[in-house]
């Protein structure tokens, strides 16, 4: 889950007509249309705010979101470089398929393509796909997700292949018969493998060449550029990797010659000089970095900067979330009030507005991967329903309304923050429902939100996609196995149903993604009838590009577009 | 002066060791587990978050992990790091939670961007603000210094993130005179470096050479006044070196103070201005500390920035006796 914050800068709201003739100024468009064949060449610059959290691939989380480690690290599967919904369908990258599965989804085999390398020369085998997980168990290299810990057999308690003896340093759940085989044994069925194996972990790793902690100073590149060089927070410059091509690469075109990351910068600076687009900077993207409140004010009237804004739906989803083992919760009627009393389009504009925002009805967002299915069981409209709230209040036995507190965190414009509080408490206080707000400080709002001991009676959570499917959007939230008494929780509602819990096993083993999107969608739709939580709004992603810059298209995986496969030739 | 160095010596060294115990104190009442935070962007799971927390030895009391900071002051630490131990040489302020960098690495990268920064932009701010300030009370009810006490009010009243929005806007966007800027060092490049900081430094300017116009005009009226300047010029000194020699001097006590204590606090405190024009310097590697509960950086952050402060009142108070004979240092 990527959490993600909605800047809007006062400064930039403040300025923005005064910024407004910027974007018409600078050197003009590159009129070439774009050709893979002949896209080699040039710096694509890359203008972020914040640098890449870690270059290690075991301390990268799941690379769904990520734009530059895919430049560096090849990945057993990854996602398909295609626009829209075909971008989210997960492609071979160093194997040669996305994997065989066997005993009914819980071994998954994988064979390496011919003629992969490292940066070096040296030939990337199974045991270094292998060694590159092995290390992400180490407690010293923290990040990556918790999927293989929980997936691979035995792997619960194992702790990496530092410390202990022989035995306890191999992780007996992977087996490498010849360097270009790996096998994956899981405890259960896991339809889902393919997409996890886009992880960086599954990233090959020379052994000889891992310095632990100091391994991400200069990482083994098996991708299609290399670091030149590195200043943490300041710059990462990437150069071709020649030991890299398109004919055992079918996926990254990899057409600039150089990527040039300068992060640290102001999030206003980074749109205005996207927009002006002078000098180098008519070859820039960010990948950190969404429309300002500047720009979009000039969307419509200006449309030389409309065609430049990159538009996506990073599969995400923001909503309401109570106990509901616990009063008064625990009454259907209750919830159904909640999900009728809502004003989705106050909250909507406590984020920013319908630009960066569209209403959430059903808890999967709207992409076909992920077997989205539309349904409204307790039509709100855009500004809710206090009547009937009321109406089913009074059945539930509150016919004078209740009183409940709703936890908000203390950053503003923040999905979890004090306007979204304050956007629902005027629309709950129409239905009869007297909500009192309580500040939390950010930095331990999730601890509290997800440990069931400290859990907050309501507070507006977000969840987003690791991979664009069904199961890592619905398990953690609503399968009951999965509520975790000690922290760590991702189940608020604290669901435990049977049936629910035995239709996630069954979807887990189908291994064809079509059929699998389709059961999610079903079991999305079935679910949302018990209003376990109140879906409030998806997120939308808008980024500029500059004036030169081609092929920004945006997949559904990512919601962003590709650094790997743009051009500035 | 050796007793009196003694005694300032270990006078910084008592302040140091009280303020990095307060901000190890004021750390542990804040909410939030910074093992969670290195766990990455999911909440983990218990056991998880204590293999992560043995790690950071955040599982040891607070008097204990406090003593192996001190320790490793002096004596340096060693770190569990992968396949081998990582050895933190003293003085060893310890490991970042966050980044796994050594805290002194930290400080030593962030500290060339910040110094250029501050005292670029301290040359600036305490010229001009003098010179307007000794016109100003040279000119006293004139429209000099009517126009130089509006110009102070002006930029003393603008915050400082407009005043570099609106400097980026007319130099890099509409002019183009400049390149959008970021830090490059000065090492490498003199004039690069200069063009890069030369807007960071006017918009530091405009704020705070307003200060030091105000203090100077007050001060230099307050010495023009004084005896001792009516006896030269009763005794036909030219004027210019009664201003330039005796009235200035005189009036350089108060802004020695505050142009001592700006240098200093402005090491930490220039993060709107680090922030606008991307200099990654020590005042936004403080503010990304603290939100990410990083407490070894925050530490030494804290402790740099209370040593230089240290260091800048002993500075302020030798410039006092160079300033003014009647100041004995003791």
């Amino acid at each position: 889950m990527i959490r993600k914050t909605v800047v809007l800068v006062g400064a930039g709201a403040l300025l923005a007509g005064t910024l407004a003739a910027c974007g018409q100024s600078g050197s003009g468009t590159s009129t070439t249309a774009f050709d893979p064949k002949t896209c080699q060449g040039g710096t694509l610059k890359v203008l972020n705010q914040k640098d890449i959290t870690h270059l290690d691939p075991a301390r990268i989380y799941t690379s769904g979101g990520g734009n530059i480690p895919s430049l560096l690290f090849r990945t057993l599967t990854t996602r398909n470089r295609e626009a829209g919904a075909a971008g989210a369908k997960v492609v071979p990258d160093l194997a040669t398929d996305t994997g065989t599965p066997s005993d009914n989804a819980k071994t998954w085999t994988y064979h390496l393509r011919a003629g992969v390398k490292f940066e070096d020369g040296t030939a990337i085998t199974s045991q270094d796909v292998k060694y590159g997980i092995e290390r992400s168990f180490s407690p010293d290299l923290p990040g990556g997700a918790a999927y293989l810990r929980d997936w691979l057999v035995g792997a619960k308690n194992y702790a990496g292949p530092y410390k202990g003896d022989a035995k306890s340093r191999d992780l007996a759940a992977i087996e490498t018969p010849n360097t270009t085989t790996i096998v994956f044994h899981l405890n259960s069925p896991h339809g889902d493998f393919p997409y996890l194996a886009t992880a960086t972990q599954f990233a090959p790793v020379p052994k000889a060449k891992d310095t632990g902690v100091d391994y991400e100073k200069h990482p083994v590149s098996s991708g299609p550029y290399k670091i030149k060089s590195y200043q943490k927070n300041k710059s990462l410059v990437l150069e071709r990797n020649t030991n890299w091509s398109r004919k055992v690469d079918p996926e990254r075109l990899a057409c600039p010659d150089v990527v040039d990351v300068t992060s640290g910068l102001n999030p206003d600076v980074i749109n205005q000089r996207l927009a002006a687009g002078s000098g180098d900077d008519a070859n820039a993207v960010t990948t950190d970095t969404d429309l300002g409140p500047a720009q979009l004010s000039q969307l419509n009237s200006n449309p030389e900067l409309a065609k430049r804004v990159a538009k996506g739906n990073f599969p995400y989803t923001y909503y309401l979330t109570y106990d509901t083992t616990k009063a008064p919760f625990d009454k259907p009627q209750v919830r159904e009030a909640f999900s009728y009393a809502v004003n989705r389009n106050s909250v909507i504009n406590a984020v920013g507005g319908s630009s960066l925002a569209y209403p959430a009805t059903t808890f999967l967002p709207a992409q076909k991967s992920m077997g989205y299915q539309a349904y409204d069981y307790f039509p709100a409209g855009k500004s809710g329903n206090p009547a009937k709230a009321k109406q089913l209040l009074a059945q539930a036995g509150y016919p004078h309304g209740l009183t409940v507190t709703l936890a908000h965190n203390n950053a503003a414009a923040d999905p979890s923050g004090p306007e979204v509080a304050t956007a629902l408490q005027d629309a709950l206080k129409k239905a009869g429902i007297t909500v009192k707000l309580s500040t939390v400080d950010s930095n331990s709002f999730y601890d509290q939100l997800n440990n069931p001991k400290t859990q907050p009676q309501l507070a507006v959570a977000g969840w987003g996609a690791d991979w664009p499917s069904g199961g890592p959007f619905l398990i953690p939230l609503f399968d009951g196995r999965q509520i975790i008494p000690s922290g760590g929780n991702f189940n608020t509602a604290m669901v435990n149903d049977k049936a629910v819990n035995a239709e996630i096993d069954k979807i887990n083993g189908i291994t064809d993604p079509a059929q699998a999107a389709k059961a999610w969608g079903a079991l999305d739709a079935s679910m949302g009838k018990q209003a376990w939580y109140v879906p409030l709004y998806h997120g939308k992603n808008l980024a500029l590009f500059g004036k030169n810059v081609k092929n920004a298209w945006v997949s559904d995986w990512t919601g962003v577009y590709d650094v790997s496969q743009v051009s500035v030739k | 002066m050796a007793r009196y160095l003694l005694k300032r010596v270990l006078g910084a060294l008592v302040v140091l060791l009280v303020l990095s115990a307060v901000v190890y104190l004021i750390f542990y009442a804040l909410p939030g587990n910074p093992a969670q935070l290195v766990c990455g962007p999911k909440t983990c799971q218990a056991d998880q978050l204590h293999r992560i927390e043995v790690g950071l030895g955040l599982d040891q009391p607070i008097w204990l992990q406090y003593w192996h900071f001190l320790v490793g002051i002096v004596a340096g630490r060693t770190y569990s790091g992968g396949p081998e131990v990582i050895h933190c040489a003293a003085p060893c302020l310890g490991y970042s939670y966050q980044t796994g960098e050594p805290v002194t690495g930290l400080l030593l990268d962030r500290l060339p961007v910040s110094l250029s920064l501050i005292v670029g932009g301290f040359v600036i701010w305490v010229t001009v603000g003098v010179a307007l300030g000794v016109l100003s009370a040279l000119r006293r009810g004139r429209a000099v210094d009517r126009i130089a006490t509006g110009l102070t009010l002006a930029g003393n009243s603008t915050p400082v993130f407009l005043v570099g929005l609106l400097l980026l806007i007319v130099f890099c966007v509409y002019l183009r005179w400049l390149p959008f800027p970021g830090y490059q060092a000065l090492t490498v490049n003199p004039l690069l470096w200069a063009q890069n900081l030369i807007l960071p430094w006017v918009a530091l300017s405009v704020v705070s050479a307003a200060v030091y116009t105000r203090l100077t005009r007050t001060s230099m009226l307050e010495t023009l006044s004084e005896d001792h300047i009516r006896t030269f010029r009763a005794y036909g000194l030219p004027e210019r070196r009664v201003i330039g020699r005796h009235a200035l001097r005189g009036a350089l006590t108060p802004l020695i103070t505050i142009g001592t204590i700006d240098l200093a606090t402005s090491l930490t405190g220039t993060t709107l201005t680090e922030s606008l024009f991307g200099l990654p310097g020590l005042g936004q590697l403080l503010v990304s500390s603290v939100r990410n509960i990083d407490l070894p950086v925050v530490v030494g952050v804290t402790l740099l920035a209370g040593a230089v402060i240290v260091v800048a009142n002993a500075a302020a108070d030798v410039l006092y006796s160079v300033a003014d004979r009647r100041v004995a240092l003791a």
